[in-house]
């Protein structure tokens, strides 16, 4: 039993690690029909430089964090402005590509500017264990978790009852009708971009403070695919839980069944969930009305 | 107020869906747009609306104007803000957003002082829609989404309110009742109409001045009672015919008179 719950709470922190990461891909997916395959690499440039802020000027970690937001946002709207607006108008699947371009040049230009070496990213929170009945667990895998449900919950709030959210689901239902309400649909486009950016990079400042600051980061980007996947491309939420789920399910397979399987768990439980569902479990199907 | 001056429209550089319309609709005025399928007419409000672009649409020559001010420079939202407002043929409202959600977005440049009023106005004029306020807008009935697509438009309190088509697919009585509405927004509020129409008898009945629009330009306009009776009209879009006596050459007429109309 104890070892079941310490295996669910590990899947937890871990997933709330995809999950946040999917909610980036899918607010972009949902406002602008963009499946962002850069997203794991913008995660990574905002955790290097947050690394590097944090290193450099010895800011305290809550500081850390707002300025980090500020600078993430300023890379989503930078990237969607030089790579993204330019492609306005083109096929989505062009605009996809030019993201799989977009990642492998971050990748690249990172190993360039700050090296090959993973660093431990040391402005972290106050180290330490939490016990939690039988779980135990480091600060900052509680932080995950928490961060992962701080940014549920606000991403919930922005879409439900801001007036910009409203007006990025309904870009997303139907740009035309938008521009007639008098939705700047440029600017809605720029917003999802900061708006992932700033998500994700919270995700990968926390993954990297959990592990360290390494060029292989991106690689969490891809891992959580499966998690939007499942929980729905464009649903926000629905992609956040199904991180939790493919964290859980991956966790607990490699601890029952065996080595390696953590790694190809969530491809098998999406593969089995989309024959059922294939528009993912919170995504929207199409609503026709006869 | 709104002026159009010989505005000629492609699609993607290639097909020319308006060639050198020109038409004016004055302050406070009911102006019909009349045509039939493919006319030119949806095409047209889009271009004043300047929301062509996403259809690979383009004004290539030609001026729109509201009050002297150029619009063809304007963007989608400057245009809206300037209070030229459009409710889209088929509806359009957002399937998946309830029916507040949908007013509340027509009120996206306004104060929210400005919308929590204007919702209630909404309300008052269509009683239906208070009621399904909380509804899926995409499970309206279709008079029901028209009321939502019209209340969505006047939150962004319109000076010019154009209208597409808002009669299609609707029954009758719910079509009295739109018409009922715009007559009164008209009356009341002194709000000018651009309405694009192919029910035209009963956009005459309504409007003060028509157009009449085919393969992308205008054959005829004037005061709508005098369009109403002119007897090209009368057989070609109000459905009188001159059946009976001369049955034999109907056809040969109806040949000519139709090429003499086009031409």
């Amino acid at each position: 039993m104890d070892l079941f719950l310490n295996l669910v709470a590990s899947g937890l922190v871990i997933g709330s690690i995809y999950g946040i990461i999917a909610i980036a891909f899918a607010v972009i997916f949902k406002t602008t029909g963009v499946l962002n395959f850069a997203q794991g690499e913008v995660m990574m440039l905002v955790a290097y430089v947050s690394w590097s802020l944090g290193t450099e000027l010895s800011l305290s970690f809550p500081v850390l964090v707002i300025v980090s937001i500020g600078v993430a946002a300023l890379i989503g709207i930078i990237v969607e402005r030089l790579f993204i607006r330019p492609m306005i108008g083109q096929p989505i699947f062009a605009i996809v590509m030019v993201t799989i371009g977009l990642a492998v040049m971050l990748r690249s230009l990172i190993v360039i500017f700050w090296g090959a070496d993973a660093e431990p990213f040391n402005a972290a929170i106050e180290g330490g264990l939490v016990e939690i009945g039988p779980v135990v667990l480091f600060t900052e895998q509680l932080f995950a978790i928490i961060l992962f449900f701080a940014i549920m919950t606000a991403v919930f709030l922005f879409f439900r009852f801001t007036r910009i959210g409203i007006a990025m689901r309904a870009t997303a239902m139907d740009e035309t009708a938008a521009l007639l309400m008098g939705v700047d649909v440029r600017r809605i486009s720029a917003l999802a971009w900061a708006i992932a950016a700033v998500v994700s990079g919270l995700a990968g400042i926390t993954f990297a403070i959990m592990f360290s600051r390494a060029p292989d980061l991106w690689f969490q980007g891809l891992r959580a695919f499966p998690a939007t996947i499942l929980g729905g491309l464009d649903s926000p939420l629905g992609s956040g839980f199904g991180g939790l789920i493919i964290g859980v399910i991956g966790d607990l397979s490699e601890g029952y069944i065996g080595q390696g399987l953590k790694e190809i768990s969530g491809f098998i439980v999406i593969i089995i969930v989309l024959m059922v569902r294939p528009y993912g479990l919170f995504g929207e199907k199409e609503l026709e009305r006869v | 107020m709104l002026t159009l001056t010989n505005v000629q429209i492609m699609y993607d550089r290639a097909i020319e869906a308006v060639r050198d319309v020109s038409l004016t609709v004055d302050g406070g005025r009911i102006v019909a747009l009349l045509g039939s399928n493919g006319a030119g007419k949806s095409t047209l409000l889009k271009a004043i609306s300047n929301v062509l672009y996403p259809e690979e649409g383009e004004v290539l020559h030609g001026e729109i104007a509201l009050d002297g001010r150029n619009l063809l420079t304007m963007s989608a939202d400057a245009i809206v803000a300037s209070g030229i407002v459009q409710v889209p043929e088929g509806r359009r409202l957002f399937p998946l957003m309830t029916v507040e959600e949908n007013l509340t977005m027509g009120g996206f440049l306004k104060s929210r002082g400005d919308v929590s009023a204007d919702l209630d106005r909404v309300y008052a004029m269509f009683p239906r829609l208070k009621e399904r306020r909380n509804s899926t807008a995409g499970y309206l009935s279709g008079g029901e989404q028209q009321m939502a697509a019209i209340g969505r438009a006047l939150l962004a309190r319109p000076k010019l309110l154009m209208l597409d088509e808002p009669s299609l697919g609707l029954a009758p009585q719910i079509i009295d009742q739109i018409f009922e509405t715009i007559v009164a927004l008209n009356r009341d509020e002194e709000m000018s109409i651009l309405l694009v129409e192919q029910n035209a008898s009963l956009a005459l009945q309504i409007a003060h001045y028509g157009y009449i629009v085919e393969n992308g330009r205008v054959v005829l306009d004037g005061p709508a009672e005098r369009i109403a009776g002119n007897e090209d009209v009368k057989e070609f879009y109000l459905g009188f015919s001159e059946a009976g006596a001369r049955k034999n050459y109907r056809e040969v007429k109806h040949y000519k008179r139709r090429k003499r109309w086009l031409s």
